[in-house]
């Protein structure tokens, strides 16, 4: 057995434990799907640094940057501004009343069941998406780790993941989360101080990587209005993603969010910047891959000694398996609890409840796998496929979630045309708009601008609906 | 000409002047409450 054998089998061993334990402290289904609401703020952002550390950043953000250079990074000051926004002004509001999924709460602000199962619709199909693009990251790592060929790999991933999910829903996610950015957080630490002593210190990787890639360091390989795109795509996708939202519901009060939320941009910010250092090393080390996906594993497996790299593997692993465990709760949830329970099975009982959220999970983790096997969805970059979920979960709910707890006159029918002409512009742009402009922009303004029109052009919410967002709403109606 | 100079360092600065930015708007914060 190699070193990497061992470091993987201690990992998973770890991933496991926690999930045994996370099964006994699970008793009901606000255990299951929001932690029981009481997350203190290290767990709490631990979970949301993890979550948005994905195979993206590790495998598909190197991909990109070592594509097409250092601008891209500028891209990552959009996350702690979206983490502040969401904080600052839509956290004190949204959290007064706390439901256990997203669409739970549409249904409570916009008062119907049916607004409720398309919102869980719409969140179960771009999740399935998400996590197929992470689960075919996961394949390359277990071809590199342990050469065996990857849709193997894709399987044996899946079915880990399954298991501790299933088991200890959200518990056994934060969890796991914790630890596995830890893994993540050393496996970058002790990367980047090897792969610069190959490069002659920072001075050097700086002379050697413009001289590899002359364009690296100017603004000419990405289009400004591309760049600027995407960071709208990645702070309004922050605000308003429903793994992220979740998260607010799961951490105990505004105090705990907040630091939570600091923790956690400190996290995302480190653990980014030193990524971005990797891929320039990537660039002078490995000129001339085929993919840009390739740069990491061959920065683990080239650069580092053996056990090192294999951290290195292993924190590429839990960044996807701590984001693919979020997006199951989440699309496991829409599925179960939002789409079944609340639309076919409203009076299963709290037994039968719990065996459906499993089975849930269950469905929505083994979907792209199917999916997979049957040769859709492979082949893009991850990076790419990270942007269009956030686009899309963005054109979805950004509005109707902070225009829901700031706007009174919002109303279901505004909510429903701005989530599903949001989706629609985002998929027509995609396919026909022009490439220099990310999709999410014309999601986001058709979705403004239906949310804004059909809500004032129909009859305004009830004063129930208003009541838990809006201080003294009963009252004022009721006058 | 942009060169490794503000491109590379200018993010590293954005980013510490976030944090600056967040820190202190969450000391506030904590003391109105």
């Amino acid at each position: 057995m190699t070193p990497q054998i061992w470091v993987f089998l201690g990992y998973f061993a770890v991933v496991f434990g926690i999930g045994w334990y996370s099964l006994r402290a699970t008793r009901n289904e606000t255990d299951y799907w929001i932690a029981g609401g009481e997350l203190g703020w290290f767990t709490g952002g631990a979970t949301m640094a993890a979550t948005h550390t994905s195979a993206g950043t590790f495998v598909g953000t190197i991909g990109v940057m070592y594509t097409v250079g250092w601008s891209f990074g500028w891209v990552l000051l959009s996350i702690p501004l979206a983490y502040w926004f969401m904080v600052a002004v839509l956290a004190p509001r949204f959290t007064r009343q706390k439901e256990l999924t997203i669409p739970a709460f549409i249904e409570t602000r916009y008062y119907g069941k049916g607004i409720r199962g398309l919102a869980g619709a719409i969140i179960l199909i771009a999740t399935v998406v998400y996590i197929q693009a992470q689960i075919v990251a996961g394949g390359l790592i277990a071809n590199t780790v342990f050469g065996i060929p990857t849709t193997w790999g894709m399987i044996g991933f899946t079915a880990i993941l399954l298991v501790y999910t299933v088991v200890g829903g959200m518990v056994a996610v934060v969890y796991t989360d914790a630890f596995q950015l830890v893994v993540m957080g050393l496996g970058a630490v002790f990367a980047v101080p090897l792969a610069l002593r190959q490069v002659d210190g920072l001075g050097g990787l700086l002379t050697l990587v413009e001289s590899a890639h002359p364009l690296v360091f100017t603004w000419e390989t990405m289009p400004a209005t591309l760049l600027f795109t995407m960071g709208l795509s990645f702070f309004l996708g922050g605000v308003a993603t429903p793994e992220k939202l979740i998260r607010l519901y799961a951490m105990k009060d505004m105090r705990t969010i907040r630091r939570g939320v600091l923790f956690s941009i400190v996290m995302i910010l480190g653990i980014n910047l030193l990524v971005f250092i990797l891929a320039l090393s990537a660039i002078v080390l490995f000129p001339s891959l085929s993919t840009g996906d390739l740069a990491m594993p061959m920065v683990a497996t080239a650069v580092l000694p053996a056990t090192l790299g294999s951290i290195m593997l292993a924190a590429i692993t839990a960044a996807m398996m701590s984001t693919v465990d979020s997006l199951l709760i989440v699309a496991g949830s829409a599925l179960s609890v939002d789409i079944y329970q609340n639309l076919l099975d409203p009076e299963a009982s709290p037994r039968r409840r719990m065996w459906v959220d499993r089975l849930g999970i269950v469905v929505v983790g083994a979907t792209p796998v199917v999916l997979l096997l049957s040769g859709v969805g492979e082949g893009d970059l991850v990076q790419f496929i990270v942007l269009l979920f956030t686009a899309l979960m963005a054109a979805a709910f950004v509005l109707p979630v902070v225009g829901g707890v700031f706007w009174r006159r919002a109303t279901q029918e505004g909510a429903a045309s701005a989530m599903v002409g949001g989706v629609a512009a985002t998929f027509a742009w995609e396919a026909w708009g022009a490439t220099t402009v990310e999709p999410v922009l014309c999601g986001f303004l058709v979705s403004a601008a239906l949310f804004v029109g059909v809500s004032l052009l129909t009859p305004p919410p009830p004063a129930s609906a208003l009541a838990p967002y809006f201080e003294s709403s009963m009252s004022r109606d009721s006058a | 000409m942009n060169g490794p100079g503000f491109t590379f360092w200018g993010l590293f600065l954005a980013c510490a002047l976030l944090l600056v930015g967040y820190v202190t708007w969450m000391i506030r914060a904590e003391r109105d409450e």
